[in-house]
């Protein structure tokens, strides 16, 4: 009798969102037959040299959306993918793993161990073109930092988490590198205002270029490499931020399954 | 007559609301705390693609449709206009984009919390678990 009730509200639900969609409750036409008009504003003022008040000089839109038209609501992401990592290591507090300086003979076979070898480069290669080209083409710090996130994996999986550990991505190393990256994304939006301040003129947190009442702004070339002010040190911080934060979940995953009972056994024999 | 376009935009919009309705059993009506994962992940992979589609534009011709990169290093006014006349909207592409981060960093917190459910009560069944005591 539950289990019918739920199929019908769940039949409701599919009806309903379908009247939603057909009587022109997410647009009359969907797909829409042009862009609305405010993606037309964003698209235009992405990349514009002949409006320097609103341009982000970024020629991706997504990116200038991401981190300057929008940049706040990033920041407040960034905090809710923060707080998740938090709340998966506050789980595993006080739980050490044994470490082991006798590695190779455990993992996969040695074809896929040299495999993994040349892959792993090519991985974080790929890994940093995607962040710090985010500006210029597809991609930006979260896609940078996921894919970089992949390689660490792959180690753990074809070697074993301690060959990792030996490498040096212990838990501690991996949460000082990501707090770099939270701080750095932090300091890359009060940057602008620390510089107004020092040069005694008004400016904004989150203020990428100069605007006409608050004439500071980071440069967005250096030299002749198109770098969008704030946007490239956004990615270059979020892919840092991102992958260590995936590495050191992937990391407490990998803790052998008897070694955390076993502590939480002698965790329960004291209380 | 019948336009294609219409008609397979719409066996891909029903789809995706089918979708959403299937995940949403799955999250309400599946015992398994593992499986309840499972589903919420496609419940937000739908609603990604709704908002991808919604901000996609329908062309007829190639060439009438552009990524919204804009591929011209010194572009001129008119070059600025016509790139945002081709190009989608990029909003839902941003929002999206960092929704999958975030959705990944909390499917790995409800995975680990259900790691830890398992390590107590030996059991991922949330009828069982809801009859414990303690």
């Amino acid at each position: 009798m539950r289990r019918l009730l739920g199929l019908l509200v769940i039949v409701l639900f599919i009806t309903l969102f379908a009247l939603v969609i057909a009587s022109g409750g997410l647009g009359y036409e969907v797909p829409p037959l042009r862009v609305r008009e405010l993606a037309r504003q964003f698209l235009i003022y992405a990349y514009n040299p002949f409006n320097t008040t609103f341009t982000a000089k970024s020629p991706e839109a997504v990116t200038s959306i991401v981190w300057d038209f929008r940049g706040l609501d990033t920041l407040f992401e960034t905090l809710v993918f923060y707080l998740a990592i938090i709340g998966a290591l506050s789980l595993y507090r006080g739980v050490e793993s044994e470490r082991r300086t006798e590695v190779i003979s455990l993992g996969l076979s040695p074809i896929v161990k040299t495999v993994t070898k040349v892959t792993t480069g090519i991985i974080i290669a790929v890994a940093a073109s995607i962040a710090l080209h985010g500006h210029l083409t597809p991609g930006g710090g979260f896609q940078g930092g996921a894919t970089a996130a992949v390689a660490p994996l792959l180690i753990l999986i074809v070697f074993s988490k301690y060959f990792l550990e030996n490498l040096g991505l212990r838990k501690n190393v991996l949460l000082a590198l990501r707090s770099i990256g939270l701080l750095g994304i932090g300091m890359t939006a009060f940057s602008a205002l620390i510089v107004g301040l020092m040069a005694n003129s008004p400016a904004y947190v989150f203020q990428n270029q100069p605007k006409p009442d608050a004439p500071v702004g980071l440069p967005a070339y250096i030299g002749d490499s198109l770098i969008s002010g704030t946007l490239w040190f956004f990615n270059f911080f979020e892919m840092f931020a991102v992958a260590a934060g995936f590495t050191v979940i992937f990391l407490l995953l990998g803790i052998p399954e008897g070694e955390i009972l076993k502590q939480l056994k002698e965790e329960a024999e004291e209380h | 007559m019948i336009d294609v376009f219409t008609f397979l935009f719409t066996i891909c919009m029903l789809s995706i609301v089918v979708n959403l309705g299937i995940s949403l059993y799955g999250v309400l009506y599946k015992p398994s705390l593992i499986k309840k994962i499972i589903s919420l992940t496609i419940f937000s992979d739908s609603a990604n693609i709704t908002a991808i589609i919604i901000g996609y534009v329908r062309w007829r011709n190639p060439g009438e449709i552009a990524p919204p990169v804009l591929l011209n290093p010194n572009p001129t006014l008119e070059d600025i206009e016509e790139f945002a006349k081709v190009a989608v909207d990029p909003l839902p592409q941003a929002l999206v984009l960092t929704a999958i981060v975030i959705g990944l960093a909390v499917t790995l917190f409800l995975v680990f919390l259900t790691l830890q459910i398992y390590r107590f009560y030996g059991t991922t069944d949330v009828r069982r678990i809801a009859k414990l005591k303690g």
